[in-house]
């Protein structure tokens, strides 16, 4: 029973983790189709501007989140500018560009800070663990978990409750017609674009002090993030959500139960037969195309 | 349609001239160089099965490793049987396996091995073709399909290390032996059998996509839901270039494992199947010839870059090929033909010149 | 940086081939590198600088490099420089392939320097042994190799666990739990150690593998929990170990009740995973940054001159430098106007010489007599030895097998 329950918050942990990721991975998805595999490298320039701030500013971690965030949303809003706008016509190219983009973001890093692995300390005043019975909670996981849930409240309440969301609901629904109604979808799609790398960085930021921080830290993390995406079902923020608890729970008790390979290769398994029979995902958002 | 026939036969025999006879002079026969090459030749082959599936038929396969990787086991397998004489391979007794597992005992014979590494990723990629398109699977969900698969199946690979030396691939393998000619990867005799294997790959595949097949092919690549109102059963025709194009990269991988005398699960591996589909689209994926074209430039200049900017190569590549995608948005074929059209002095409508990528708008799934 | 100064001196050769980059069939037909054979020695660096592996491989290729450097200003090997060719395999099998027949066909280097894991190795070994080139391997690796072509710097399993197993036991208890990546190298350590384990009467509580780069250890910690191990047995590398003892401290274990004994952390992972959760666990290794021979002061010193003030050594790159130094004397021996890369290994069997570690002694059979040590990490991010062995230890590739022997003669089966 201990064991189930550790791995429980296990399951949520790793869910939370891949909440953060594949939400800004799935706004932009869910806005304009743009598949971003440079996802994992916005999260890794976020993981970089971290330890940036800690080394010669001295930030904590939790301190330099608005700084990464914004730091990685320019990047994003320049790269969007620059060069994704040019390939809304064609979807499947942005993959291949996005692609480039991710190789040279590596690159860029790694010759400008070195391919070795950078330590980021880890805020103080959450290290510890909370003890119930015996079910033992780190600190600094329990506040990931809490931080990824406040970002998915943000994003929704930003989504249904402003005037930004409305109209990019409007542009998601038909582009040109929201234009004819005076929306500059362009520059809905430029903000949107750099929110989501803006949550990557966030991510990012608040993985560094429980992985390693290297130039290809994001190559991994985008595959599992746009699985999740694509099982949470297009442009929904509350299937993202679900498929992250889903596939993180799922991880944990396969883990346990046989081992952290298999359990891998079973969940790659659960979700390819998952998108055969519910092509739309867990949770297809009601917005019709 | 009777033009571009022809110009792709003109570029065919071109390509074949340079391949058979051009480069070989160019590097003055030297062994390292015409091995180099070879590894360039095998790859123009998965690219140029991936512009099958992709640009013919427009199905995205992220998984074209996998079955690279099986081609290339396949072979590996062979010889490693080969090096090991009547004992076990060595990295089974390693791994404290007892006897030959059943799967290991016919890649004995060569025959059923060049069968095997054909037919087996034929018939994998068949299988998933056959669970995606029975369902109309499109668009970007086949990526995410294959890619999910492509994952999955390097872990097993890697996890079944008595069956496959696991993270290490198959190494310490014996040279084949093809009708008592023993293969030395250096010879010209070896650089012309992985020509050959290429130049018919792209006989093959040129016949395919001008035949009526490649026709419906390109009819469902357009519109899936009119072929299948005309009548056609549009996840048979996906199925079976889904399954060539995956048995052709199981030919190239095997070809693969020959050059590099070893095969690895990294040639399973997400990064080395998303550089197949950069091949195909620097070269065009609408053409097979193009796509072949592709791998050999990239991998050639993958090599040169190296050679001068030790650190930054990877950087100039990134960028070189961003470049292609922002402004070569149909790879170099493109180039050419839209090249040949302004000199022959048609007025291009703004239509004609972009078939292409408005058919590949994937339409969002709703 | 130093590197590009370096490649600058080495002739124009960036420009140079930069230059007939622009004409096609140069481009064709490779850069033109000169050649001239008599004049300098060409040796090959085959180390990943972009990539996953990286991270430990530029360190290695920083610290031959230096070597090479420090031979070249001393007045080099019989009066010739040696001419390092650098090439970046970029982490990938394939591309070491294809690197390696570049060295040793193309630029017919009389020695490549290289490689990390031992994926990379294997992939390098057909072209070696095929043209009896010599490849300079400096890293630990799981033994079960014989090959008349590598020469092995790092250690093999019975020089890593000989005399840490007896006492691990002995001061913290029998139940071991093993976690390692899924790759041959930590299965054959965890081999050698049961074997070990069986004549000191322990016990393995646990033995797992996780996929490589793996980095959510959640679930391990957890059964780790639930296992209540003495020690845990880590074979972990690179950015899994990294974050493996990251989350082992976050989650609040504590390393005198349950310490993590690696095989593989060194200074370069430790400065990753930052002093404060390394501290108090424990590495086995031939070699730490804090040993204190004159021979290690130097090397630190320098390094530290050429690659930054917070630039860490470690057991891997001592071996990559200390390699250059064995080749070097190797040549020495030789006739100038006649080396071959077959030469310079028997000329470097039996050889002894002061490296930062002790005195290390070449083995006929390819590999290197070295002195393991273990140390405890500390927070300042140095290891303290709190152990080490009071005899140079004789490398035993085969040590799990009996009745297998690796020799001067390649590998004996009795």
């Amino acid at each position: 029973m201990d064991v189930v329950l550790n791995q429980a918050f296990a399951g949520l942990s790793m869910a939370s983790i891949l909440l953060i990721i594949a939400l800004g991975l799935a706004i932009i998805y869910g806005t304009m189709g743009v598949i971003n595999l440079a996802h994992g490298e916005f999260v890794m320039l976020g993981a970089y501007t971290t330890w940036a701030l800690q080394n010669h500013a001295g930030l904590g971690v939790v301190t330099a989140l608005p700084l990464v965030f914004v730091a990685v949303a320019a990047v994003g809003w320049i790269i969007e500018k620059v060069i994704v706008q040019r390939l809304y016509t064609r979807p499947l190219d942005t993959i291949l560009a996005t692609w480039g983009i991710g190789i040279i973001l590596q690159q860029a890093v790694r010759l400008g800070v070195g391919a070795e692995s950078r330590f980021v300390r880890g805020p103080q005043w959450l290290s510890g663990n909370i003890e119930i019975g015996a079910l033992v909670m780190s600190n600094y996981r329990i506040f990931v978990i809490s931080f990824s849930l406040a970002i998915l409240v943000v994003t929704w309440l930003l989504m249904t409750r402003t005037e930004f969301g409305m109209k990019l609901r409007a542009v998601i629904q038909n582009r040109g017609i929201s234009e004819c109604y005076g929306i500059e979808a362009k520059k809905v799609y430029s903000v949107t674009f750099a929110y989501g790398a803006g949550l990557a960085g966030i991510a990012g930021a608040l993985i560094t002090p429980l992985f390693s921080t290297i130039p290809t830290m994001g190559t991994g993390l985008v595959v599992d993030a746009f699985l999740v995406v694509i099982v949470g079902g297009l442009g929904s923020l509350m299937g993202t959500a679900a498929a992250a608890l889903l596939i993180g729970e799922v991880t944990a008790i396969f883990s346990i139960v046989i081992n952290d390979t298999l359990g891998r290769i079973a969940v790659l398994a659960g979700i390819i037969l998952l998108i055969r029979f519910r092509p739309r995902g867990l949770f297809p958002s009601d917005i019709r195309r | 349609m009777q033009s571009r026939l022809l110009y792709d036969i003109i570029g065919l025999a071109l390509f074949a001239g340079v391949i058979l006879f051009g480069v070989p002079a160019l590097f003055g026969y030297d062994g390292f160089e015409l091995n180099t090459f070879s590894r360039y030749l095998s790859l123009a082959i998965v690219s140029m099965a991936l512009a099958l599936s992709w640009g013919t038929a427009g199905l995205l396969n992220l998984g074209q490793a996998a079955t690279f990787g099986m081609g290339s086991y396949a072979m590996a397998m062979h010889l490693k049987l080969k090096a090991s004489g009547d004992n076990l391979p060595d990295f089974m007794s390693w791994n404290n396996v007892e006897a030959l597992p059943l799967i290991w005992a016919p890649f004995h014979s060569l025959t059923f091995t060049l069968l095997a590494g054909l037919l087996i990723p034929a018939a994998v990629g068949g299988l998933i073709a056959i669970f995606m398109f029975r369902a109309r699977i499109a668009g970007v969900f086949v990526a995410v399909i294959t890619l999910a698969f492509l994952v999955a199946f390097q872990l097993v690979v890697i996890e079944q290390q008595g069956l496959t030396g696991g993270q290490n691939g198959l190494t310490g393998l014996a040279p084949l032996v093809l009708f008592g000619w023993s293969v030395d990867i250096y010879s010209l005799s070896f650089y012309y059998l992985v020509g050959a294997c290429l130049m018919i790959a792209l006989v093959f595949g040129l016949y395919l996509t001008h035949s009526k097949f490649g026709l419906i092919l390109r009819a469902i690549r357009e519109d899936s839901e009119r072929t299948r109102y005309f009548g056609y059963n549009v996840a048979n025709y996906q199925t079976i270039i889904f399954s060539i194009s995956a048995g052709l990269a199981g030919w190239a991988g095997m070809l693969y494992a020959l050059v590099l005398e070893f095969a690895s699960p990294t040639y399973m591996s997400v990064s080395f199947s998303l550089a197949i589909v950069i091949w195909c689209a620097v070269g065009g994926r609408e053409s097979v010839l193009a796509a072949a074209v592709g791998a050999i430039l990239v991998n050639l200049a993958e090599g040169r870059l190296s050679d001068v900017f030790v650190e930054g190569w990877h950087l100039l590549l990134g960028v070189l090929f961003l470049m292609v995608v922002m402004f070569m948005p149909r790879g170099i074929y493109g180039v050419i033909v839209d090249a040949g059209r302004a000199m022959r002095r048609k007025p291009v409508s703004k239509k004609e010149a972009q078939p292409f990528e408005t058919s590949l708008n994937p339409k969002r799934e709703s | 940086m130093k590197r590009r100064e370096f490649l600058g001196q080495a002739g124009a050769v960036g420009t140079m081939g930069l230059a007939s980059g622009l004409s096609v069939p140069a481009l064709l037909s490779g850069v033109g590198r000169a050649y001239a054979a008599a004049d300098d020695i060409p040796v090959g660096l085959l180390f990943s600088l972009t990539g996953a592996v990286a991270v430990v491989e530029h360190t290695l290729h920083d610290a031959a490099l230096m070597a090479i450097e420090e031979i070249n200003a001393a007045g080099g090997v019989h009066g010739k420089q040696l001419r390092a060719i650098i090439e970046d395999p970029a982490s990938d099998p394939a591309t070491y392939a294809d690197r390696a027949r570049r060295l040793m066909i193309r630029d017919k280097c009389v020695s490549v320097f290289g490689s990390y894991t031992s994926a990379s190795r294997q992939a390098v070994l057909p072209v070696t042994e095929q043209r009896d080139n010599l490849y300079w391997y400096p890293t630990l690796y799981e033994g079960r190799e014989c090959s008349r072509n590598v020469m092995y710097g790092g250690a093999v399993p019975n020089q890593q666990q000989d005399i840490l197993l007896p006492w691990l036991v002995e001061n913290f208890g029998k139940k071991i739990y093993m976690i390692g990546n899924n790759y041959v190298y930590p299965k054959e350590e965890n081999n050698y150690c049961r074997i070990l384990l069986n004549d000191l009467g322990g016990e393995v509580v646990h033995e797992e593998y996780v996929p490589m780069g793996h980095s959510d250890f959640s679930s391990v910690i957890n059964r780790i929990r639930a296992e209540k191990p003495d020690v845990i047995f880590s074979t972990l590398v690179g950015d899994s170990d990294v974050a493996f003892a990251r989350q082992y401290r976050a989650a609040e274990l504590d390393p005198e009740k349950m310490p993590v004994c690696s095989l593989t952390r060194s200074e370069i992972e430790v400065k990753a995973i930052g002093g404060d959760a390394a501290a108090g666990h424990f590495s086995s290794a031939p070699y730490f940054m804090s040993n204190d021979t004159p021979e290690n002061q130097k090397f630190v010193e320098n390094y530290k001159a050429r690659y930054g003030a917070d630039s860490v050594t470690h057991f891997v790159s001592e071996a990559a430098y200390f390699q250059v130094y064995q080749f070097k004397a190797a040549l020495e021996k030789l006739d100038p106007a006649n080396i071959s890369p077959t030469e310079i290994r028997d000329a470097a069997v039996g050889m002894s010489m002061l490296a930062p570690q002790g005195e290390i002694l070449i083995d006929p059979n390819l590999h290197t007599h070295l002195w393991p040590k273990v140390g405890q990490w500390q927070s300042d991010g140095q290891a303290k030895v709190i152990l080490q062995s009071e005899e140079r230890i004789t490398p035993k590739p085969y040590a799990a097998y009996p009745g297998q022997q690796c020799t001067g003669d390649g590998l004996v089966k009795s």
